[in-house]
């Protein structure tokens, strides 16, 4: 079954097209990562998939019905997104947000039931924030926010999550930790699409990388088929060298330093 | 502190500071004499003060303070602007000006009131006309609150250029906020009609909640615009009828849900009725004030919440406890 399908999608902020003819298709069970370049479309491209942005033309379907259609409660049960850092900051203890996630499942004059107690636990345990349920969230740490936000997230028990660069501002001990519970998640059956700034963390988690460039899909294959240093380069514009990661086997980029391509090729 | 303990000595402070209420004023009635007084002879001059006068006073002083803090309350959650309060969408301004024009004609007390809340209604729904092209929330809806206050300011001014100065008069001491017009009769109505627009604030404790947390954030869990227009037009309700009834009584809607916050969190589960509380306590005990301090003169009580509430604002930001 597919979850997702895009077919000749525009979409963009009022004159100024992002998105242009783009297709795509995300099957279920699938860890779909999205890279690309600054201005490419990966954000529009989540918040089309969220439906916070309408399309101007196309479809966009989410498990074979158009994404328009859904109401939005029914929506977020079956589809958890993690934005870009949050927009305000209530301050909230780390147990009361989580419990938000719990918003589409609850009646308005139930507190908490125990179905949500036991899903407030068991993301809690998943992402290891059990530690910080009385801290509020104005007293984290930018890594613990972030895994707050994925407990938050999985409170809402859905098949299908979404992320915009989830581990950009991190350090490399809470973006192995945020994708390790990610890998895990999948394997246990969630589809995962999130944009990530680093090819190589999305070559060692993802089962397909989706490249983007203005607005449409460049390439889009499994980490070994698509990781090639040509690709990459026309993909990006800089000179790289392709090597394999010792310990997953999968492609590993380096760029090269000093070679930025120009229009029309290598420097 | 425990919740449970925060809340009964809010409770323990409001019977206090409703008997002490009952009491002051210009007559002192000692507040172990209020219960005999209450149930006894109704014909005594103390029963007259208290029943007739004080008493209606005191109940509006509540509800129209909890009606304003409640309003703040959902404003500041669905404008996700710490600065929201009550009037930020122009309400005052419409009430203002249907209230000044009546008054200027000579109107009795029920028509200024009238007048004030068609004047509020038409604010409001011009601003909800706005916001079918500009989203709930979004600063420029407030801009446009903001510029249509100017523009109902400056016809209050008109009039007032071309009134009488003992009319002006009258309309400027409605505008400070006035409480001592207090009867039965729209007590029943307003009482009945802002507890019924508080419980279904109440009823949205949730939304609230997750609204807190931005647009996108809201939208991703499942809250739909209907539900942000039903708080819109709920928290407007609340404070075009306070307007219509009290005068434009300012700073309550502002700071009384961000004390409250700091006390109880910002879950709106307990500040919702926290700030209904406080709210209706604060203006009790600004109203009580006000017509204690300079008896027989009355200070109207949009300056005693103006001068406590500044205080009590630069005193939380001092200190540090500012929880926005």
């Amino acid at each position: 079954m597919s979850i997702f399908e895009l077919h000749e999608v525009n979409a963009g902020y009022r004159d100024v097209p992002v998105l242009r003819d783009l297709g795509l298709t995300v099957s279920d069970g699938e860890f779909v990562s999205v890279i690309g370049p600054n201005g490419a479309g990966k954000s529009t491209l989540v918040k089309t998939l969220s439906g916070d942005v309408r399309p101007s033309s196309g479809t966009v379907l989410f498990k074979g019905r158009r994404l328009r259609d859904y109401r939005a409660r029914v929506l977020a049960r079956e589809l958890s997104v993690v934005h870009q850092a949050a927009e305000a900051l209530a301050p909230f203890t780390v147990y009361e947000f989580i419990r938000l996630g719990r918003f589409p499942h609850q009646d308005s004059f139930v507190l908490e039931s125990d179905r949500d107690r036991e899903m407030i636990a068991r993301a809690a345990e998943t992402t290891g924030v059990a530690g910080l349920l009385s801290r509020r969230l104005t007293e984290l740490s930018g890594g613990e926010l972030q895994l707050a936000r994925i407990a938050h997230a999985l409170a809402q028990n859905s098949s299908v999550i979404l992320l915009d660069e989830p581990v950009s501002h991190l350090d490399i001990q809470h973006a192995v930790m945020i994708m390790d519970i990610l890998w895990k998640l999948n394997r246990e059956g969630a589809t995962v699409v999130t944009v990530l700034h680093d090819i190589n963390i999305a070559s060692d988690y993802s089962t397909r990388i989706v490249g983007l460039r203005e607005g449409g899909v460049f390439f889009s294959g499994a980490p070994a088929e698509v990781l090639r240093y040509d690709l990459v380069e026309a993909l990006f514009g800089t000179s790289c060298i392709v090597l394999k990661n010792p310990t997953t086997g999968r492609p590993f980029v380096y760029p090269v330093p000093g070679y930025v391509q120009k229009e029309g090729g290598v420097t | 502190m425990k919740t449970y303990c925060k809340i009964l000595l809010l409770l323990a402070a409001g019977l206090v500071l409703v008997a002490a209420s009952l009491s002051l004023g210009t007559r002192f009635i000692p507040p172990w004499d209020l219960a005999g007084i209450i149930t006894g002879e109704p014909g005594s001059v103390d029963y007259t003060i208290l029943v007739k006068l004080r008493l209606p006073r005191v109940l509006l002083a509540i509800v129209i303070g909890g009606a304003l803090a409640v309003s703040g309350t959902v404003f500041q959650a669905v404008l996700k602007n710490p600065l929201a309060d009550p009037y930020i969408i122009g309400v005052s301004g419409g009430a203002a000006l249907g209230a000044t024009a009546a008054i200027v004609t000579g109107a009795a007390p029920g028509i200024v009131a009238a007048a004030a809340f068609a004047g509020s209604i038409a604010v409001i729904t011009i601003v909800y006309l706005f916001s079918k092209r500009m989203r709930v929330g979004s600063s420029a809806l407030i801009l446009s609150g903001i510029a249509l206050g100017f523009i109902l300011s400056a016809a209050v001014l008109l009039i007032y250029a071309l009134s009488r100065s003992d009319q002006i008069h009258r309309a400027m001491l409605w505008l400070m906020g006035d409480l001592s017009g207090a009867r039965y009769d729209m007590l029943n109505l307003l009482g009945c009609v802002s507890l019924a627009l508080i419980l279904a604030v109440m009823a949205y404790w949730k939304h609230l909640d997750v609204i807190s947390m931005g647009d996108r954030f809201s939208r991703g869990l499942g809250v739909t615009d209907r539900d942000v227009r039903v708080l819109f037009w709920a928290a407007s309700l609340l404070a075009a009828l306070s307007v219509s009834l009290a005068g434009v009584i300012g700073f309550v809607g502002l700071i009384v849900p961000h004390m409250m916050r700091s006390v109880f969190g910002p879950g709106h589960l307990r500040l919702v009725p926290a700030s209904a509380v406080c709210g209706g306590l604060f203006l009790l005990v600004s109203d009580t004030i006000g017509r204690s301090l300079t008896p027989p003169f009355e200070i109207p009580v949009g300056v005693i919440t103006g001068f406590l509430g500044g205080a009590f604002f630069l005193v939380f930001m001092v200190r540090g406890r500012w929880a926005a």
